[in-house]
C-alpha cells in the first residue's frame, strides 16, 4: 500500500502554489460577494474616519488653536517681516464685539489696526480702520487668562465644536468596526462551513479502497483543522489586505492634496521600501517553510517514539533516539534562528525609512512652513500621516506568515478534492429514468475475481448465485476472502474481473445507493453512531411504528437490554458506550438491519461476541426473520451456518466446497474435518 | 506558578543576553519618545517662526540619527530577546522528549498520542511567544507608558490626569473581555471537539453509511454540527469584535479630552502649540502599551497554562524504576522463572494472568500458546519490564529483575514485539538501531538468520535504502524479518519472540524458525505464536487461557492430552495440506 500523504508529503513543499490556490479558493467566497462587498465598504469607511482622526486635529490647531492670518488680509507681508525683524504670528481680534473691545483697548501697546503700523493703537483710531485688531503671539502672555479667554471666545466655543465632532467620529467608529468584525467572521465561516460540507461530501463519496489507505485520523484533521488553519485568511486576512491597501492609497492622497509637493518629496523612500518588501517575503516564505517541515518532522518523531516506546525502551534505544531528537530539534531551533533574524533587519529597516521619510518631511514641510507655503496644522498633519503610511506596510508583511499556513492547508484540501475515486456510477441519458429494482429475485457472481493490490489475488474466479428466499453460509479462515466477497455485493469494490448481477443486470447498470437501499449488512465490529439506541435502530426513517419496532427489538432479542436501561430506546449511546457491551451492540446493529426490511441481509461474523445461548435463542429469531428474504451469512463458528440451505467453503479466494450441512458432511472433506475439531 | 522552575535556567542561562536586549529595548523606548520631543521643538519654532533652514536640517539629521540607532537597537533585542526564547523552546522540548522516553508502557496506554504531540508542539510554541514577546511587550508597556505618563505629567499635571481617565478603563475592560473571552474560547474549542469526533465517527463507520445510504443524512447531521460552530463562534466574535474597538475607542477617547482641554489650555497659554502636540503624540504612544497590557496578559496566561501542562507531565514519575541499590549485572546464563505471577492493568480491574508459573532453563526453549486475549503477550512483556508483576516473582538466575538495574535487564533480553515498530531511516539504520560498532558481515548474518538477506539485495539501495515512516515501503512479512534481524544482531542470552511469523508465508516462516531453532541450546527462548508449526521444536509449550496455564508440555504429550493444542494444531495441519494444494 501506498500512501500519498504524509511522511512523502514534506517534500513536495516549495513549489509556490499560492496564485493558482487562491483561485480555486475564490469561487467558494462567491456566494458571501455581498457580504464581503460590505465588509470592504466598511473598511474603507472605516480608514476614511481612522484618516479623518488627525485631519481633524489639524483644523483644531490651524482654526482655533494657533489660527493662521488669512493671506488676503496682509497686503503686504513683506514689511511686516521688515519692520519686526523676523516673521511673527498675529492674533486677530474682531473689536466689534465690546467684550473683546474693551480687552483691546485694556493694552493699547500690545495691538496693532493693521499688520503694517508700528503706530500704537489710538481708541479713535479703530473707528476708522474697521472690525479688526492684530496682537502678535508672543505678546499674549502678558494678558491675563480672563482676558484671553474673553479674546478667544470663538476659538474655544469652536474647540467644542470640532471635539464633539471628534467623538461622534469615533464613537461611529466603534460601531462600524463592530459591525464589520461580525460581517467578517460571519462570512469567513460560512466559507469555512461550505468547504467543510463540501470536503466531507466528497471523501464521503470516495470509494472505501480511498478509506483503507488513508488513516481516519489523517481525513479528520483535512475536515477540521486544515480548514480552521484558513479561518484567519478568510476573516481577516483579505479584508485588511483591502484595507491596508486602502489605507495606502487613501494616505498617498491625503497627503497629496493636503501638499502635493511636500507629499511627492516623502514618497522618495517608497521604491526602498518595495525593494525592502519583496526581498523580504522571498526570505521569509523559505525560513517559514523550513519551519513548518522541521516542524512536521519534530512531530513525526514524538508519534514514532511513543507508538515504538516499547521497542526503545527495550532495545535501550532512549540515548540514541534522544540525540536523533535533539538535532532535529536544534535543526528547528536554528531555522527559528533564521525566521528571528530576517525580521530582526526588515522591521527595523521599515521603521528607518519611516524616520528618513519624517526628517524629509520635517525639512521640506518645515522650510515650507518658514515660507509660508504650507500651514503649521497641515504639518503636523502629515507626520501625523506618515505615522499611519508605515503601519499597513508592516502588517502586511505579518499577515504573510498567516497566509503562508493557510495555504499550506488549502493544497492539502485540493488535494483531496481532486481525488475522483469515488465508484462509478451508470449514465442515465435524460430521456430514461435509472434502472431500479423492485424485489431482489436472484443474485449472480460470475467468474469474480478480485484483488486489492495488483499480483495479490483475493478472490480467483468465483461463481455463485442467489435465489430470493434462499440463505447461503460462508465458511473458511480469515484471510480466505469472505469478507472481500461482500465487499464485492455491496459494491464498496468492483470486480477485477467477472460480473456480479443482480435480476440478471450488471450492479455497476445500478446506481449504487439503488443496490445498497436492498440489503441491510451487520459487519463483525458493530458500529453504532453517538445518538439514542431509536436513532441507531431506526437510521432517520420516521415512518417505522412503534408496533414494527417492538417486533424488530423482539427478534433481535434486544428486548432485555432495552429494559434493562431505564432510558430505554431512548439511551444515548456515548463514543465508548461504556453502558452496552460489545455482544449488545452487536444486537442492536442486528436490529438495525432487521429494521431497514431488506431484501437481502449480510450478516458478517454479526454474532462473534455473543455468548451461544444468546445467538441461539437470536438464531431462531433470525432464521424466522430471513425466511422470506434471501439472506448470507459469514461465520467462525460452524453452529452458526448448520442450517444454512447452503455453504460455501472458501479457501484462498476460491471456493473449494459447496452443498448443505448434510451433503458436506458425507463428502467428508474439509467442512467435515472442520466440525469434527470444533466439536 | 510553581512550574516557573522549569524556563528558570534558561533565563540564567541567557542573562547577559537578555540583559543586553532588554537594555536595547529600553533604549529603543527612550529614543521613540525623543521623537516627538523633536517634533514639539520643530513645531513650537514653527509657530514663532524662530527657526532657520540649518536648524531645520539639523533637526532632520537628529531624527534620522536617532532612526539608525534605534533600527539598530531594534535588531539586538529582536535577536537576543527573541533568541532566548527559542533557545528555551529547544531546551524544554528537549527535557520533555527526554523525560517521556523514560515513562512506562502503562502511561503510554492511558495517554493519546495526539495529546503528547500537541505538548511538544502547541505547548512549546505557546511558551515561546510568552516568554519572546511577552517579554518585550511587558517591558514596552512598561516603559513606554512609564515614560509617557512622565512627559505628559511633566508638560501639564492636570490634563494628563484627566486625559488618563479612559485608561483604567482600559485595562478593567481588558480584565472583564478576557475572562469572557476565555470562556467562549472555551465552548468554541468544545464544540470544535465535537465536530472533529462527529467527522471521525462518521469516516470511522463509512462502510455503515454506504451500506445502509445514509450519505446524505449524515452530511446534514454534519452540517448541523458545523452550523453549532459558526454559531459559537460568532459569540465569540461578538466579544473579540467588541473588545478592540471599545480598546480603541477608549484610548480615541483621551485623544477627545486632550482636544479638547489641551486646545482651551494652549489657548489659554497655559501649554504651548508644541506642547499640545507633543501630548497628542503621546496619547498614540499610550494607545499601545494600553493595548498590549490585555495582550500580554492573554500571553502570558497562555504560556502560563502550557508551562503547566508539561510541568505535570514531566511530574510524571515513570511506573518501573530501579530500586535503591540495584543490581548491576553484565551477563547472565538465562535461566528464568516465574512464580505465581498475577497481573492486572491498572484502570483495569480484571487480572490478565492469573498465578503464572513455569520455569525455563538456561538455553532451553517454551513456546507459549493460546486463542487471543489469553494474556501470552502480556507474559512476555513482564519479564524485560515493561510491566511489573502485581504480585509474584519473576527471576533471571534466579536473582528477582526487580532487583536488576533496568538498563542491564534489557541489555540481557532481546525482543520481537508482535508490531514491527519501524523509523524513517534506511534499512541498515533500522537494524542496527544506533550500534555503529557492529560490522557489515555481522548484519548480513543477522539478515541471514531472518530471511531477509535476499530481499534487501533486491532492493537498487540494498541496506541504504529508506523505508519511510513506519517502514511503508515495506511489506508486513519484510516489516517482520527486518524487526527479527534487528534482534538477531543483538547478543542477548535470552530471545522472546511474539508471534515471529504471523505475516510470512510458510515457507518463509518454516526458514525462520530453523534459525530460531539453531539458537537453541546456546540461548534461552521464548516464543508466542499462533501457528503453532513455530512452537512445535520447543522444549516446553504452555497453552494459556484467560490469563491461567491450561496446558504444559511437550509437543507429543499435548497432543496426547487433545484439547486446546491438540485441536488447533490438527486444524492448521488442514488447512497446511490445503495450502500445498
Amino acid at each position: 500500500m501506498r500512501t500519498d500523504f504524509g511522511y512523502f508529503e514534506e517534500k513536495k513543499l516549495g513549489k509556490p502554489y499560492d496564485v493558482k490556490l487562491l483561485k480555486r479558493l475564490y469561487p467558494f467566497t462567491l456566494p458571501y460577494k455581498v457580504l464581503f462587498a460590505c465588509s470592504i465598504l466598511l473598511v474603507v469607511f472605516i480608514t476614511l474616519l481612522d484618516l479623518s482622526l488627525p485631519y481633524i486635529t489639524k483644523i483644531a490647531i490651524d482654526r482655533y488653536i494657533v489660527p493662521q492670518i488669512a493671506p488676503d488680509k496682509l497686503e503686504n507681508r513683506d514689511s511686516a517681516k521688515h519692520k519686526t525683524g523676523h516673521k511673527t504670528r498675529f492674533l486677530r481680534a474682531d473689536i466689534s464685539d465690546p467684550e473683546i473691545k474693551t480687552v483691546v483697548n485694556n493694552y493699547p501697546d500690545l495691538f496693532k489696526p493693521d499688520l503694517l503700523g508700528s503706530d500704537l493703537l489710538e481708541p479713535d483710531l479703530l473707528e476708522k480702520h474697521g472690525n479688526f485688531a492684530y496682537i502678535p503671539f508672543d505678546k499674549l502672555s502678558r494678558l491675563s487668562k480672563k482676558e484671553l479667554a474673553v479674546l478667544r471666545k470663538e476659538d474655544l466655543s469652536g474647540i467644542t465644536g470640532i471635539t464633539s465632532i471628534f467623538l461622534a467620529i469615533i464613537i461611529i467608529n466603534f460601531v462600524l468596526n463592530f459591525i464589520r468584525i461580525m460581517i467578517m467572521e460571519l462570512a469567513g465561516q460560512k466559507i469555512m462551513h461550505d468547504l467543510r460540507i463540501r470536503l466531507f461530501t466528497h471523501i464521503q463519496g470516495l470509494s472505501i479502497a480511498f478509506f483503507n489507505r488513508n488513516p481516519v485520523g489523517r481525513l479528520v484533521t483535512r475536515v477540521t483543522n486544515d480548514i480552521q488553519n484558513m479561518h484567519e485568511l478568510f476573516t481577516s486576512v483579505i479584508a485588511f489586505v483591502f484595507k491596508d491597501l486602502f489605507l495606502l492609497i487613501e494616505i498617498s492622497l491625503v497627503l497629496l492634496s493636503i501638499n502635493w509637493q511636500l507629499a511627492l518629496v516623502s514618497f522618495i523612500v517608497l521604491p526602498f521600501v518595495l525593494y525592502a518588501s519583496v526581498h523580504f517575503s522571498v526570505r521569509a516564505r523559505d525560513a517559514f517553510r523550513t519551519l513548518r517541515i522541521k516542524i512536521a518532522q519534530i512531530n513525526t518523531r514524538v508519534a514514532e517514539t511513543i507508538e515504538g516506546i516499547k521497542v526503545i525502551q527495550l532495545f535501550l534505544h532512549e540515548k540514541r533516539n534522544y540525540h536523533n531528537f535533539a538535532r532535529l530539534n536544534h535543526e528547528n531551533y536554528r531555522a527559528g534562528m533564521q525566521q528571528v533574524r530576517i525580521f530582526a533587519v526588515f522591521m527595523p529597516v521599515i521603521e528607518l525609512l519611516g524616520a528618513v521619510a519624517l526628517a524629509v518631511i520635517i525639512y521640506y514641510g518645515g522650510s515650507g512652513v518658514i515660507a509660508e507655503n504650507i500651514s503649521l496644522g497641515s504639518l503636523v498633519a502629515f507626520i501625523a500621516y506618515m505615522k499611519m503610511f508605515f503601519r499597513p506596510i508592516r502588517d502586511i508583511a505579518e499577515k504573510y506568515n498567516i497566509m503562508q499556513n493557510a495555504m499550506a492547508s488549502a493544497e492539502r484540501i485540493f488535494q483531496i478534492l481532486d481525488n475522483r475515486e469515488s465508484m462509478p456510477q451508470p449514465v442515465v441519458s435524460s430521456g430514461s429514468s435509472p434502472l431500479s429494482i423492485d424485489k431482489i429475485h436472484e443474485i449472480a457472481l460470475e467468474n469474480v475475481s478480485f484483488s486489492y493490490i495488483t499480483d495479490e489475488t483475493v478472490l480467483k474466479g468465483v461463481s455463485l448465485k442467489l435465489i430470493a428466499g434462499e440463505t447461503i453460509a460462508i465458511v473458511g479462515r480469515t484471510g480466505s476472502g469472505k469478507t472481500t466477497l461482500i465487499n464485492l455485493l455491496a459494491r464498496f469494490y468492483d470486480p477485477v474481473s467477472g460480473r456480479i448481477t443482480i435480476n440478471g443486470i450488471d450492479i455497476k447498470n445500478y446506481q449504487t445507493s439503488v443496490v445498497r437501499s436492498k440489503m441491510a449488512l451487520v459487519i463483525q465490529d458493530p458500529f453504532l453512531f453517538s445518538g439514542t439506541i431509536r436513532d441507531n435502530i431506526s437510521q432517520g426513517k420516521t415512518d417505522i411504528s412503534e408496533e414494527m419496532m417492538g417486533q424488530v427489538l423482539e427478534a433481535s432479542n434486544c428486548k432485555t437490554l432495552i429494559n434493562r436501561l431505564p432510558e430505554g430506546l431512548d439511551t444515548i449511546l456515548s463514543e465508548s458506550g461504556a453502558s452496552v457491551s460489545s455482544g449488545e451492540r452487536q444486537l442492536i446493529s442486528i436490529a438495525r438491519a432487521f429494521a431497514s426490511n431488506p431484501d437481502l441481509i449480510i450478516l458478517d461474523e454479526a454474532t462473534s461476541y455473543i455468548d451461544s445461548e444468546t445467538e441461539s435463542r437470536i438464531q431462531k429469531a433470525l432464521f424466522n426473520l430471513i425466511k422470506n428474504r434471501t439472506s448470507i451469512i459469514v461465520a467462525h463458528r460452524l453452529s452458526t451456518v448448520r442450517h444454512a440451505d447452503r455453504i460455501i467453503v472458501l479457501h484462498k479466494g476460491k471456493i473449494i466446497e459447496t452443498g448443505s450441512h448434510d451433503e458436506l458432511m458425507q463428502k467428508k472433506g474439509f467442512y467435515f474435518r472442520l466440525n469434527q475439531i470444533q466439536l | 506558578m510553581k512550574s516557573l522552575h522549569l524556563i528558570k535556567p534558561y533565563f540564567s542561562e541567557n542573562r547577559y543576553l537578555i540583559i543586553f536586549g532588554l537594555i536595547c529595548l529600553i533604549a529603543v523606548d527612550i529614543l521613540q519618545l525623543i521623537v516627538p520631543r523633536i517634533i514639539k521643538w520643530v513645531v513650537d519654532d514653527l509657530t514663532l517662526f524662530n527657526i532657520d533652514l540649518t536648524k531645520l536640517s539639523s533637526y532632520a539629521l537628529y531624527i534620522v540619527a536617532i532612526a539608525v540607532m534605534i533600527a539598530l537597537f531594534r535588531y539586538g533585542w529582536r535577536r537576543c530577546l527573541i533568541g532566548t526564547s527559542r533557545r528555551a523552546e529547544e531546551g524544554l522540548r528537549n527535557i520533555l522528549f527526554a523525560h517521556i522516553q523514560t515513562l512506562s508502557a502503562s502511561y503510554f496506554d492511558r495517554v493519546k498520542t495526539g495529546d503528547l504531540m500537541a505538548h511538544a508542539t502547541n505547548d512549546i510554541q505557546h511558551i515561546r511567544m510568552a516568554i519572546g514577546m511577552g517579554m518585550v511587550a511587558l517591558t514596552d508597556a512598561i516603559v513606554l507608558g512609564a515614560a509617557a505618563i512622565g512627559f505628559m505629567l511633566y508638560i501639564n499635571k492636570l490634563l494628563t490626569l484627566i486625559a488618563l481617565i479612559p485608561m483604567p478603563f482600559v485595562v478593567f475592560g481588558a480584565r472583564f473581555f478576557s475572562k469572557k473571552m476565555h470562556r467562549l474560547y472555551g465552548e468554541v474549542q468544545k464544540t470544535f471537539a465535537d465536530l472533529t469526533e462527529a467527522v471521525r465517527e462518521r469516516f470511522a463507520g463509512i462502510r455503515i453509511i454506504k451500506a445502509y445510504n445514509r450519505e446524505k443524512e449524515e452530511s446534514l447531521k454534519l452540517e448541523a454540527v458545523s452550523k453549532d460552530y459558526i454559531d459559537k463562534n460568532l459569540r465569540l466574535a461578538r466579544i473579540t469584535g467588541s473588545f478592540f474597538p471599545m480598546m480603541l475607542l477608549f484610548s480615541n477617547l483621551s485623544l477627545a479630552i486632550v482636544l479638547y482641554l489641551g486646545g482651551r489650555q494652549t489657548i489659554g497659554l497655559t501649554i504651548t502649540p508644541g506642547d499640545f502636540v507633543a501630548f497628542i503624540s503621546y496619547i498614540g504612544l499610550l494607545t499601545w502599551p494600553m493595548m498590549a497590557m490585555g495582550w500580554v496578559i492573554n500571553l502570558l496566561q497562555r504560556g502560563r497554562a502550557s508551562l503547566d501542562r508539561i510541568d505535570r507531565i514531566l511530574q510524571t514519575r515513570p511506573d518501573i524504576v530501579d530500586i535503591p541499590g540495584a543490581r548491576s549485572i553484565t551477563d547472565a546464563e538465562g535461566k528464568i522463572i516465574f512464580e505465581n505471577v498475577s497481573f492486572a492493568y491498572k484502570h483495569k480491574n480484571l487480572p490478565v494472568l492469573n498465578k503464572i508459573n513455569f520455569m525455563v532453563d538456561k538455553g532451553k526453549t517454551l513456546g507459549i500458546v493460546g486463542p487471543p486475549g489469553s494474556g501470552k503477550t502480556t507474559l512476555i512483556s513482564l519479564i524485560p519490564r515493561l510491566f511489573d508483576v502485581s504480585s509474584g516473582r519473576i527471576s533471571i538466575d534466579n536473582i528477582d529483575i526487580s532487583q536488576i538495574r533496568i538498563f542491564d535487564l534489557r541489555s540481557l533480553i532481546s525482543f520481537v514485539p508482535q508490531e514491527p515498530f519501524l523509523f524513517a531511516g534506511t534499512i541498515r539504520e533500522n537494524i542496527m538501531f544506533g550500534n555503529n560498532k557492529i560490522k557489515d558481515s555481522a548484519l548480513i548474518t543477522a539478515t541471514k538468520k531472518a530471511s531477509l538477506y535476499d530481499t534487501i539485495k533486491l532492493f537498487n539501495n540494498g541496506f541504504d535504502t529508506i523505508i519511510g515512516e513506519k517502514g511503508v515501503i515495506l511489506s508486513g512479512g519484510q516489516k517482520q524479518r527486518l524487526a527479527l534481524a534487528r534482534a538477531m544482531l543483538k547478543q542477548a542470552p535470552v530471545l522472546i519472540f511474539d508471534d515471529p511469523i504471523s505475516q510470512v508465508d510458510v515457507e518463509t516462516g518454516n526458514d525462520i524458525i530453523n534459525s530460531i531453532r539453531s539458537m537453541a541450546g546456546e540461548k534461552t527462548i521464548i516464543i508466542v505464536s499462533h501457528r503453532l508449526s513455530a512452537v512445535r521444536f520447543a522444549d516446553q509449550i504452555i497453552a494459556l487461557d484467560m490469563g491461567g496455564i491450561v496446558e504444559s508440555g511437550t509437543h507429543a504429550e499435548l497432543m496426547e492430552y487433545d484439547k486446546y493444542y491438540a485441536k488447533t494444531f490438527r486444524l492448521q495441519e488442514i488447512e497446511e495440506e490445503l495450502n500445498a494444494h
